[in-house]
């Protein structure tokens, strides 16, 4: 018989590596036209990384996304970055390239200044113009003043800065101490289908709302969910490395290590929770390696749901799933046998 | 009768051919058809709007993947380039007495033959440096290479590694973590104990508080050894040049960590090697650190050839960092109404053969394995330990999703025992702003309780209930 059950996975994680120093350097070019180049060197690992990245860049120097440039990952020509780990990115190499963007956009201010005839500190970059704040009738566009700094004023807008996370050390002896700068938080519910006569578990859908602080591109963040999400439930139900007594793999190929296919995907709701985290660039922390972590505890709360069994360890194999049914079943026989009289359920 | 079996075995025919023609249509050309480009290229009305974050702005690297054009290592060729394989050992714990290769440089195609006596300084890894870049004395797990092989093909590289005579002196191995981390097991390295790093997280005072509280549970959760299983393996090449310069284009997600540790192992200045990181088709963790790079590097530098090497899915497995298994005993003490007053956790972490990033991953399942719930009492001991098996490694998740299971597993347990609401059980205990940390952290930007709710009322728990 089919049964259906649901589970709660909830989480936190943190954003950065534990105490140890893992910073991040950027520069940040304006053009002669307004546009602008992105050095960082980090590296894209599939994730959508870059893109973010060109956001903050894009963000802080009043322009748009396809205004920026990046250029990644030379160790010739990009500027030391810890990588792509730890969920630290957007957070880390994030906060790096805003006050890489903000030192070049001063310059930007200084030069445009006299052409407005207002001090530097009067102006906000906005739309692809250095405007007045709360005066926007009275703007340049940011091409114009780059070109004047360029060409004119002989001060190229260029800004080179880094960050590292605040931390402070744990005690060896009890632990106490403040090991990363931010965390997030995110919950998954999952709904199951149980067959109680082959063990066999179906992911339905998956409700997932997951904190990443400031999105800086929700369709990306989505992406990193529905991604973490086929992982979680590999990590939940089918994915295993098994060895010999040789110590020798026996399935280190895609035929006998089974993990999920589109055809496991369940129907993935996200949500993206409002949040913002001064400590970030524009509020953001990061979302990468959280959204697979809650997926396992939900699925198997929600096969408990279904069928009564806790699965201890996983994966919960159709065969794992089947064994605590039966055994269930019978411990369950034997209650009624040596409890009060009274009718078998079948 | 027997037209009608020709006209049914004709049938059949017909459908095996039109299911191959069909699979045929569906198979992806090996190369990609060149693209006219149009004069103006559409740009996504997102990527042009300010201001910029906040934006669902597309991918530039989007368009070159729909079109086929993404340029991953095995895509990418140098002129006289050629073609690297390493031997892996095949047994899990052994002392090697000699390697013999010269029936594999015998053969018509190899070029040159690399082992780890070779290698400037053979050791790496992330905090601890105890792995070899190919076992030159120990074999401590059966993915460990042994020797690498260059050839001007792919398939001569492989076939001369079984030319390649390696005697081994057996040494009996450890497998289970838990028979490892006893005192008198068999030891993984020259160490006095297998359990290679640690950690304590403590806080209050758990026994006073499990005295006091009403239900006490006890379980005990693990799980399993499992791979990135990027779908682009881990590739390279390696190109040496007549200034004693290399270059290196590599799946690494790491390059500044990774350039430094070239030059640690090549025994050169960090400014003689660059390393340009492509477009990685995934890395989850397991691409967070050297590989095979240095060998070659060596083996361009002794063959004057750019060297390319790609792992295969073999390779990916059992050489590769994997995921930690952890066995996980979790004791918790609840008050009457549904709160938590304490928990105490052991986690024993199953480190694989080599250290790698098992600190990291240690560290913050630790610091995470109470859950994001208050509990003023805690006490977390973590340890983990070597054994003869693949190693283990960053993975998404350093360890979270691990606890995860476990610290929500018994989080329902406990509901259920006490007739209470899952989603109420963590309303009533979750974290809020300023919340204490285990590690005594003041917590910011906290939206445990938010995520809860959203999710709950996306899924319909209340109405589904």
């Amino acid at each position: 018989m089919i049964r259906k059950g649901r589970g709660i996975g909830c989480m936190w994680y943190p954003i950065g590596f534990t105490v140890m120093a893992n910073p991040s350097a950027a520069t940040v070019k304006v053009n002669e036209d307004g546009t602008a180049t992105l050095l960082t060197g980090t590296v894209e690992t599939g994730q959508g990384s870059l893109t973010v990245l060109g956001q903050i860049a894009a963000e802080e120097l009043g322009i748009a996304t396809d205004d920026v440039h990046v250029v990644s990952a030379d160790t010739d020509t990009t500027p030391m970055d810890t990588g792509a780990i730890a969920s630290r990115t957007t957070y880390v190499t994030g906060n790096a390239i805003q006050l890489a963007a903000e030192k070049a956009k001063n310059i930007l201010f200084e030069t445009a200044a006299p052409m407005l005839g207002v001090k530097p500190s009067q102006l906000e970059a906005r739309d692809r113009k250095i405007q007045i704040k709360n005066f926007p009738q009275k703007s340049v566009s940011i091409g114009e003043v780059a070109n004047r700094a360029l060409s004119v004023t002989g001060e190229p807008p260029i800004g080179s800065a880094s960050y590292n996370p605040p931390t402070v050390a744990m005690d060896p002896e009890t632990g106490q101490g403040k090991p990363f700068s931010t965390y997030v938080y995110a919950t998954q519910i999952a709904e199951v289908e149980v067959d109680d006569e082959t063990g066999e578990v179906v992911v339905l859908r998956i409700a997932a709302a997951h904190d990443c602080g400031t999105a800086i591109n929700p369709m990306l963040v989505e992406g990193q969910v529905q991604g973490g999400i086929s992982m979680g439930i590999g990590f939940a139900l089918q994915e295993e490395m098994l060895f010999n007594d040789q110590g020798q793999q026996i399935n280190p190929n895609l035929t006998n290590y089974i993990m999920p296919t589109s055809l496991d995907m369940p129907e993935i709701d996200v949500d993206i929770v409002e949040n913002y985290d001064p400590t970030g660039p524009f509020g953001a922390k990061g979302v990468g390696e959280p959204t697979s972590v809650p997926t396992a505890a939900a699925i198997m709360n929600a096969i408990y749901d279904a069928v009564g069994v806790r699965i201890h360890s996983l994966p919960a194999t159709a065969e794992k799933v089947l064994m605590a049914i039966r055994e269930n079943q019978a411990n369950g026989q034997k209650q009624i046998e040596g409890g009060p009289a009274q009718l078998p359920a079948e | 009768m027997d037209d009608k079996v020709r006209v049914a075995e004709q049938q059949d025919l017909d459908t095996l051919e039109s299911l191959r023609e069909a699979d045929a249509d569906l198979r992806l050309p090996a190369v990609v058809e060149p693209v006219a480009y149009p004069l103006e290229t559409l740009t996504p009305v997102a990527r042009q709007q300010t201001p910029a974050v906040g934006q669902r702005a597309p991918r530039p690297d989007g368009r070159l993947h729909g079109l086929g054009q993404t340029k991953y290592i095995d895509d990418m060729t140098f002129p006289d380039m050629i073609h690297a394989k390493v031997l892996r050992a095949g047994i899990a714990s052994a002392r090697i007495i000699s390697i013999d290769v010269s029936e594999a440089e015998a053969m018509p195609g190899v070029l040159a033959t690399l082992v780890g006596k070779e290698i400037p300084v053979n050791s790496y890894g992330p905090s601890i440096q105890d792995q070899p870049l190919l076992a030159d004395e120990f074999v401590r797990h059966a993915g460990d290479g042994v020797a690498a092989v260059a050839a001007v093909s792919e398939q001569i590289a492989k076939d001369a590694l079984a030319k390649i005579k390696v005697e081994y002196e057996p040494i009996e191995p450890v497998f289970d973590p838990l028979e490892a981390i006893k005192e008198d097991s068999i030891k993984v390295h020259p160490t006095a104990s297998n359990i290679y790093a640690s950690k304590i997280v403590k806080k209050g005072d758990v026994e006073k508080a499990f005295a006091e509280s009403a239900h006490i549970f006890e379980d005990q959760y693990r799980t399993q050894m499992v791979e990135h299983v990027p779908m682009e393996p881990h590739a390279s090449i390696a190109m040496w040049d007549a200034n004693e310069r290399v270059s290196l284009w590599s799946s690494l997600g790491r390059i500044t960590l990774g350039r430094a540790d070239m030059a640690r192992v090549l025994n050169m200045p960090v400014n003689r090697v660059r390393m340009i990181a492509t477009i990685v088709g995934g890395n989850f963790g397991g691409k967070n650190e050297l590989t095979t790079e240095p060998v070659l590097a060596l083996l361009s530098k002794k063959t004057g050839r750019p060297v390319k090497g790609v792992y295969s899915r073999e390779d990916e497995f059992i050489s590769s960092t994997t995921r930690h298994p952890f066995i996980m005993d979790y004791k918790t003490g609840v008050s009457a109404e549904g709160k938590i007053l304490a928990r105490k956790v052991r986690l024993i972490l199953d480190g694989g053969a080599y250290c790698s990033w098992s600190e990291t991953t240690l560290g913050k399942a630790c610091i995470l394995s109470p859950g994001p719930y208050n509990i003023p009492n805690v006490h977390i001991e973590a340890y983990v330990t070597y054994t003869n098996k693949t190693m283990t490694g960053a993975m998404r998740g350093f360890g979270a999703p691990q606890v995860c299971f476990a610290y929500e597993s018994q989080m329902d347990d406990i509901a259920r025992k006490l007739g209470i609401d899952p989603l109420e059980i963590r309303m009533m205990n979750a974290f809020e702003e300023f919340a204490d940390s285990p590690t005594g952290q003041v917590l910011e930007s906290v939206v445990v309780k938010d995520s809860l709710k959203i999710a709950a009322d996306r899924f319909g728990w209340k109405e589904n209930g």
